[in-house]
């Protein structure tokens, strides 16, 4: 028990000394009458600590909405985010907490679903970035496990939201490239093993709440295949995500 | 010689009159302005300008780590899994988390009784899964050690999918799970879960769903 206690002492140490060796940490002087420091980030966490006008924090980090700070006298407590907000710098301005991204400008997603894609179950997650408000590039790895076959799927293509200013429901439509792999489970085997696609989506996104969003999509796949007809495929699933 | 003598002043006077009237048309001439190149200024400027930069608060969103624990297999008796798992906090009350593991199946029932028959292959024994969750933190609170130490903790459940690769078959599969989370510092915490890993399996020759209820115990760390 001792051991590990040093072991942890030793961590916390490394930690502490790269952490402070990294960049100078924020201060801020405390305008409102009184701040609350909590145990733990979470509104749940009792308050352990008071910080009065006037006086000087150093902003450690911040976990969710959530920020860690040190007291003038060293005491060290969770501060919620919108309470840290109204304090303001040494020179009178107003702390620099980022907002919240806005939801019609955001620039990143990063997102997972379920869906069924040839029938088949699919797990899904995709990685999206914002050329413009309302043209995505996005890149999707998926994998569909059905009973007689397994493929994994990798797609890139490009999306465009019609009124991205419409925050809970806004239609979009896309187009892109995909490859997928197929393992067989039962005999006989497929003829490919692999094969070039391409598709068109149709589908939408909403914003949930803070961070969180949705997004559902229906694609149509052209398979390229080595046979005198393609064959198509569709897909449809639902993501959840999280934008920044 | 005298009309000749005042044609002469006559010019010469109208030419300096025309010279007198565009006097004001002449271009200034650019007066070189003489700096005091050796006199010391007065005043020297104390004041240097100074480079704000606001520090920026570093986000510690994140928490990855590593776990061991006892995974039963349904029909495979109870065996040993280790796994990776990562997480992005979202709010204080939901993260989303991925969790790649793996095990290895032990002898069926079947396989015991009957010695000779094999149910499955060595490396159809390998039990591989990966999960995406969601994650509610659903009481958070301490925990304390004694009189002086307090340690913040979390019950959570998890939901989730993903893939589970057994009998060399990958099957989807549903997760559903209980945690429960101790911060030893702020950035490593301890986790106990417990999972269910269900899916459908037609292994034996009927289709059912399968339970796979692990128990783990994780070391994470948040950054």
């Amino acid at each position: 028990m001792r051991r590990l206690l040093a072991l942890v002492w030793l961590l916390q140490a490394l930690h502490v000394g790269l952490a402070h060796a990294a960049q100078p940490l924020l201060e801020l002087v405390v305008s409102q009458p009184y701040l609350e420091m909590h145990s733990g980030p979470g509104r749940g966490y009792p308050v352990v600590y008071v910080v009065g006008r006037d006086e000087t924090l150093t902003v450690l980090y911040s976990r969710t909405d959530w920020y860690k700070v040190r007291a003038p006298r060293g005491t060290e407590g969770w501060v919620r985010r919108a309470d840290l907000s109204l304090t303001k710098t040494d020179s009178g301005e107003p702390a620099p907490i980022p907002p919240y991204p806005e939801f019609s400008a955001h620039r990143w997603e990063i997102g997972a679903g379920y869906g069924v894609y040839n029938r088949q179950n699919l797990v899904s997650a995709y990685g999206d970035f914002g050329l413009t408000d309302s043209l995505d590039i996005e890149a999707v790895v998926q994998q569909a496990m059905g009973t007689l076959d397994n493929r994994v799927i990798g797609s890139i293509g490009l999306r465009h939201t019609f009124v991205p200013e419409w925050k809970w429901f806004s239609p979009t439509a896309g187009l892109g490239t995909a490859y997928q792999h197929i393992q067989d489970k039962v005999p006989p085997a497929p003829l490919e093993s692999s094969n070039q696609m391409a598709y068109v989506s149709l589908g939408a996104r909403g914003f949930i709440t803070r961070r969180f969003m949705w997004r559902a999509d229906w694609r149509h796949y052209v398979v390229f295949n080595n046979l005198n007809v393609n064959e198509e495929l569709e897909e449809w699933k639902v993501d959840l995500a999280v934008f920044f | 010689m005298e009309s000749r003598l005042s044609g002469i002043l006559l010019v010469a006077v109208l030419l300096s009159g025309c010279s007198w009237f565009h006097r004001g048309d002449k271009k200034p001439t650019p007066v070189a302005v003489e700096e005091p190149q050796a006199e010391p200024s007065i005043i020297e400027p104390q004041v240097t300008r100074r480079e704000v930069k606001t520090p920026k608060i570093k986000a510690k969103d994140f928490e990855v780590g590593a776990y061991f624990g006892a995974l039963s297999i349904e029909d495979f008796g109870t065996n040993p899994v280790y796994g990776a798992r990562a997480a992005y906090h979202v709010t204080e009350d939901f993260f989303l988390e991925g969790f790649l593991a793996r095990s290895k199946a032990g002898q069926s029932s079947l396989e015991n009784v009957f010695p000779d028959i094999t149910v499955l292959s060595n490396s159809g024994r390998h039990f591989t899964y990966y999960d995406l969750d969601v994650g509610y933190n659903v009481l958070p609170g301490e925990v304390f050690l004694g009189r002086g130490r307090a340690f913040n903790s979390a019950l959570y459940v998890t939901f989730g999918m993903g893939d589970v690769k057994f009998a060399d078959q990958d099957q989807f599969a549903l997760n559903f799970g209980l945690g429960y989370r101790v911060l030893i510092t702020d950035w490593l915490a301890m986790h106990v879960d417990v999972r269910d890993h269900v899916f459908e399996s037609s292994l034996f020759g009927v289709d059912k769903n399968v339970n796979n209820v692990e128990a783990t115990l994780s070391l994470t760390t948040f950054f």
